[in-house]
C-alpha cells in the first residue's frame, strides 16, 4: 500500500515543479493576463465556477454524453462483434469495414451529426456512439476470433452448450481485446467529446472552453484544461488502465491480437 | 451449400493473389446496401444522399479543382506538422528511453498533457495565434508527438542489455552506440508510434478544420453543413477514411511490420 | 598468419564486488575476493554452481561492471569500463539483427575506423576460420543457434582482444552443436592463441576446453587446476580417456563440495 503511495508521490513531484515554473514564469515575466494567467486567477476562476455552479453543470453535461454513447455502443458492439468474431468467415470478410470506420472515429461525424440530430445532446452522443461503437466491435471481434480453435472444442467436447460456452469461454477469452478496445474507444470519445462540444452546443467542457476564448478568459481556459486533463487520468490510470491489466493478468495465457 | 463453400475458396484464393481485393470487397455489400436505402427513401433525400450523388459530387468537385484544392491543402499541413513532430519526437523518446532519470522528471508530466488532449489546446492557440496555419500546426504537432515519444522510448528501452554491450566491447563509444545499436534496434517501434500519430494526427487535423478551418476537407464538411448540402459531407467523409485507409493499409501497416519481421521481432 | 597479439597479462587482483539489492533491501556481496593471473595466451575455464560470481567476475572484467574493491590491470594499466581491448562473446549471442553476417563480424574494425573494403575482407577472413564466409550476406535470425555464435565467436575475434571473455556461450545451443563447437573453439585456439576466459557451469566442458581450471565458489577461488591433457583435442578420443575422466571428477567434487 504504502508502495502505491510512494510512487504517487513521485508521480506528483515534476508536475509540482511545472507547477512553480509556471508561477515563477508569470510573475517574472509579468505575463499579461490575457496571454497566459497566474496560478491564482485559475484558482479563483475555479472558486467561481464552483459557486455558481457552472462547473458541475459543463463537467455533468460532458461526463453524461460520454456515459450514455459510451455505454449505448458498448451493449450493441459486444454482442455485435462476438457474433461475428465467431465465424471466421464472417469476421475475416468484415474486418475492413470496421478499420474503415474506426478511423473516421468521431470527429468526422460531427457535421453530418448536427445535420441529422440537430445540436446538443443528440449529435454529441452520437459522436462518442461512433466513436467506441465500431473500436469495440473490432477488437471484440479480433478477441473473439483469436481464442485458440483447441480451446473451443475442448470446451464443447466437455459438454459446454450455447449460453455455457458463451460465458465460460468466449466471453473471458475475448475479455482483454474487449477491455483494450473499450480503453481506446474511450479515448476517442473524450476526444471527440471536447471537439463536438466546441462547435454544436451550449454546455459542456468543450463549450466552456470555447466561451472562454471569445472573451480571451486565459484563466478559465486554462482551468478547463486541468479540469479535462484530471478527469481523463483519472478515468484512465485509476479504472481502466487497472482494469486492461488484470483482465491481461488474468487471461494472460490467450493470445492477444 | 457445396456452392456457397466453393464461391468462398474461389474468393480466398484471388485474395491472396491480389490482397487489394480483401479490401475492396466488403464495402461493395455496403455500398449496395447505401444505395438500395436512398432508393427506397428509407431516409429524406436531404438527409441521406446516394452513392450516386456522392459520385457525381465528387467529380464536380474534382472538375472545378475545389476538391483536389482542399485535399492538397489538409494534407500539407499534416505533413508539415508530423514532420515537426516527429523531429522533435524521435530525440526527445531516445533521451527518455536511455536516461532513468530523464525518464522519472519527464513522465508525469508528458502523461499529464497527453491527457489534456490535443482538441482542448486549440483555445488557448487561438487566443495566442488567432485563426492561422500556426494554430492548425501546432495541434498536429502536439497530437503527432505522444505516440512517436512514448513508442520511440519504448522501443529504446527494449533493445537488450547485451546488444549495448556486444557494441561497446567491439570498440563503440557511447554515442556510437546509440547510432548502430539503439536507433534500428528501436526502429519497429519508432514505426508504430509514427503509424499511430499520423492516424491521431490525421484526424486532429480533420477536427481543427471543421472547428476553424478556411480550408481542407474538413472545412469543406463543416462549410456543408452551414449550406445544408449532404452531399459533400458524405463526400468528405468518403474521401477521408479512403484516403487514410489506403495510406495505412498498403503503406504504413507494410513497412511497420518490414521492419518488424527483419529485425526478427514481430511474430504476427 | 600471426597472431598480432602483443605480449599482454591481465591481472585480477583482491577483487570484491558488493552491491544494493533493492528486493532484499540489503547489500548483497556476489563477489568477495578474487585473485588471479592469466597469462598472455592462456585458454582458462571459470566453474563453479550458479550464484558463486562467475558472470560477476566476467562482467567487470569487460567493464561492464564497476569494481568495489581490488584491482583488474591488463599490463598495469587498470581497466576503465567496456572496451575492444577484452572482448566478449554472450550466451544469447547479441548478433545486430539488422546487420547482415559480414557487417557484424566487420563492426569492430568499423569501430576502428578502418574503411569498408577492409572490414569486409577482415570479416570474410575471420568467417572463413568457421567455414561460414558464404553466408556474410545472410541476417543473423536466418541462421541456426549454432551458425550464430560460431559468428558471435569470430566477430569478437575479429577486433583482435587483448582478451577474449566468452559467458558461458554454448548454453543455448543443443548438446550435438555443442561439442562440434568447443572442438571448433580449441582448435582456433590452437592456431591463433588468443588468450581466453571461458565461463561456464558444465565441467566435462571446462576440462575439455582450458589450460586451467578455476573453480568458484561464494565469492572467492576454491582450486586453481592446471590440465595437462594432449592436444589437439578430439570429445571421441577423449570421452574415454582416463586421464580426463579423472581430472572432470576432481573437478566436480570440487565444485559439488561449495
Amino acid at each position: 500500500m504504502s508502495h502505491r503511495l510512494y510512487s504517487a508521490f513521485k508521480f506528483a513531484i515534476p508536475l509540482l515543479v511545472l507547477l512553480l515554473i509556471w508561477e515563477f514564469s508569470v510573475q517574472f515575466f509579468q505575463v499579461n493576463a490575457r496571454v497566459f494567467p497566474s496560478i491564482e486567477s485559475v484558482y479563483r476562476a475555479g472558486l467561481e465556477a464552483v459557486h455558481d455552479g457552472s462547473i458541475f453543470n459543463h463537467v455533468a453535461a460532458s461526463l453524461g454524453r460520454v456515459a450514455v454513447g459510451t455505454l449505448l455502443a458498448v451493449l450493441v458492439s459486444i454482442p455485435l462483434g462476438v457474433a461475428m468474431g465467431l465465424n471466421p468467415i464472417v469476421s475475416d470478410f468484415l474486418s475492413p469495414l470496421f478499420r474503415f470506420f474506426s478511423v473516421l472515429a468521431g470527429i468526422a461525424w460531427i457535421p453530418i451529426a448536427t445535420l441529422w440530430f440537430g445540436y446538443g445532446f443528440g449529435a454529441i452522443t452520437f459522436v462518442i456512439f461512433n466513436a467506441v461503437f465500431f473500436v469495440v466491435t473490432y477488437n471484440t471481434l479480433l478477441g473473439v476470433a483469436s481464442i485458440p480453435m483447441p480451446l473451443r472444442n475442448a470446451a464443447a467436447s466437455l459438454g459446454a452448450n450455447g449460453w455455457t460456452l458463451l460465458t465460460q469461454v468466449i466471453l473471458p477469452g475475448a475479455l482483454p481485446n474487449i477491455v483494450t478496445g473499450i480503453r481506446t474507444g474511450l479515448g476517442f470519445a473524450w476526444r471527440g467529446l471536447i471537439a463536438a462540444e466546441m462547435i454544436a452546443t451550449n454546455v459542456g467542457l468543450g463549450y466552456m472552453l470555447f466561451l472562454a476564448r471569445d472573451f480571451y478568459k486565459t484563466e478559465v481556459i486554462v482551468l478547463g484544461m486541468i479540469i479535462i486533463g484530471l478527469i481523463w487520468l483519472a478515468i484512465d490510470r485509476l479504472i481502466l488502465a487497472p482494469v486492461e491489466r488484470a483482465t491481461i493478468e488474468r487471461w494472460g495465457l490467450v493470445r492477444r491480437a | 451449400m457445396m456452392i456457397l463453400l466453393k464461391a468462398w475458396s474461389y474468393y480466398l484464393r484471388i485474395a491472396a493473389k491480389f490482397p487489394v481485393v480483401q479490401t475492396i470487397l466488403p464495402f461493395i455489400p455496403l455500398v449496395i446496401a447505401w444505395a438500395l436505402v436512398t432508393e427506397y427513401e428509407v431516409f429524406p433525400r436531404a438527409f441521406l444522399p446516394g452513392p450516386v450523388d456522392v459520385i457525381n459530387a465528387f467529380g464536380t468537385l474534382t472538375y472545378k479543382g475545389v476538391l483536389t484544392q482542399y485535399l492538397e491543402d489538409s494534407v500539407v499541413r499534416l505533413a508539415v506538422g508530423a514532420s515537426v513532430g516527429v523531429a522533435i519526437g524521435i530525440p526527445l523518446g531516445l533521451l527518455i528511453g536511455l536516461s532513468d532519470r530523464v525518464r522519472e522528471a519527464v513522465w508525469p508530466i508528458l502523461l499529464f498533457f497527453q491527457a489534456i488532449g490535443d482538441i482542448a489546446w486549440l483555445p488557448i492557440l487561438l487566443v495566442w495565434f488567432g485563426f492561422s496555419l500556426t494554430t492548425m500546426t501546432l495541434i498536429i504537432v502536439y497530437t503527432v508527438l505522444f505516440p512517436i515519444v512514448l513508442n520511440t522510448s519504448l522501443g529504446v528501452r527494449s533493445v537488450s542489455t547485451d546488444l549495448h554491450r556486444a557494441a561497446l566491447s567491439l570498440g563503440a563509444s557511447k554515442l556510437r552506440v546509440v547510432w548502430e545499436v539503439v536507433l534500428p534496434g528501436a526502429l519497429p517501434n519508432i514505426m508504430t508510434g509514427l503509424r499511430n500519430g499520423l492516424g491521431y494526427g490525421w484526424r486532429a487535423l480533420i477536427a481543427t478544420e471543421i472547428i476553424v478551418g478556411t480550408s481542407g476537407i474538413g472545412f469543406m464538411m463543416f462549410d456543408a453543413r452551414r449550406a445544408g448540402s449532404v452531399v459533400e459531407i458524405l463526400l468528405g467523409m468518403v474521401v477521408l477514411g479512403t484516403l487514410w485507409y489506403v495510406v495505412d493499409s498498403w503503406v504504413l501497416a507494410p513497412i511497420e511490420r518490414a521492419t518488424g519481421k527483419r529485425w526478427g521481432l514481430v511474430t504476427q | 598468419m600471426g597472431s598480432g597479439y602483443s605480449m599482454k597479462n591481465l591481472t585480477i587482483q583482491n577483487v570484491s564486488k558488493t552491491y544494493f539489492d533493492p528486493y532484499a533491501g540489503a547489500n548483497v556481496t556476489a563477489v568477495h575476493d578474487i585473485s588471479l593471473k592469466v597469462n598472455q595466451g592462456e585458454f582458462i575455464s571459470i566453474v563453479g554452481p550458479s550464484g558463486c560470481g562467475k558472470t560477476t567476475l566476467l562482467n567487470m572484467i569487460a567493464g561492464f561492471l564497476p569494481i568495489s574493491g581490488g584491482s583488474i590491470t591488463i599490463d598495469d594499466k587498470p581497466i576503465k569500463g567496456p572496451g575492444a581491448d577484452r572482448g566478449v562473446v554472450f550466451q544469447t549471442f547479441a548478433l545486430f539483427p539488422w546487420k547482415t553476417v559480414g557487417e557484424n563480424v566487420g563492426f569492430g574494425p568499423r569501430m576502428r575506423g578502418l574503411p569498408k573494403k577492409e572490414c569486409d575482407q577482415i570479416a570474410l577472413e575471420f568467417l572463413s576460420l568457421v567455414g561460414l564466409e558464404h553466408v556474410a550476406q545472410k541476417y543473423p535470425n536466418e541462421l541456426s543457434g549454432g551458425m550464430q555464435q560460431r559468428v558471435g565467436v569470430v566477430r569478437a575475434l575479429a577486433n583482435n582482444p587483448d582478451v577474449l571473455l566468452m559467458d558461458e556461450p554454448f548454453a543455448s545451443v543443443d548438446a550435438q552443436t555443442r561439442m562440434t563447437l568447443q572442438e571448433e573453439l580449441t582448435k582456433i585456439w590452437q592456431a591463433r592463441r588468443p588468450t581466453i576466459l571461458f565461463i561456464t557451469h558444465d565441467v566435462p566442458e571446462s576440462v575439455f576446453l582450458a589450460d586451467r581450471v578455476v573453480v568458484l565458489s561464494k565469492g572467492r577461488v576454491l582450486e586453481d587446476m592446471p590440465i595437462h591433457l594432449q592436444r589437439p583435442r578430439v570429445w571421441d578420443q577423449l570421452i574415454e580417456d582416463d586421464t580426463f575422466k579423472a581430472l572432470s571428477s576432481q573437478v566436480l567434487s570440487k565444485v559439488r563440495s561449495a
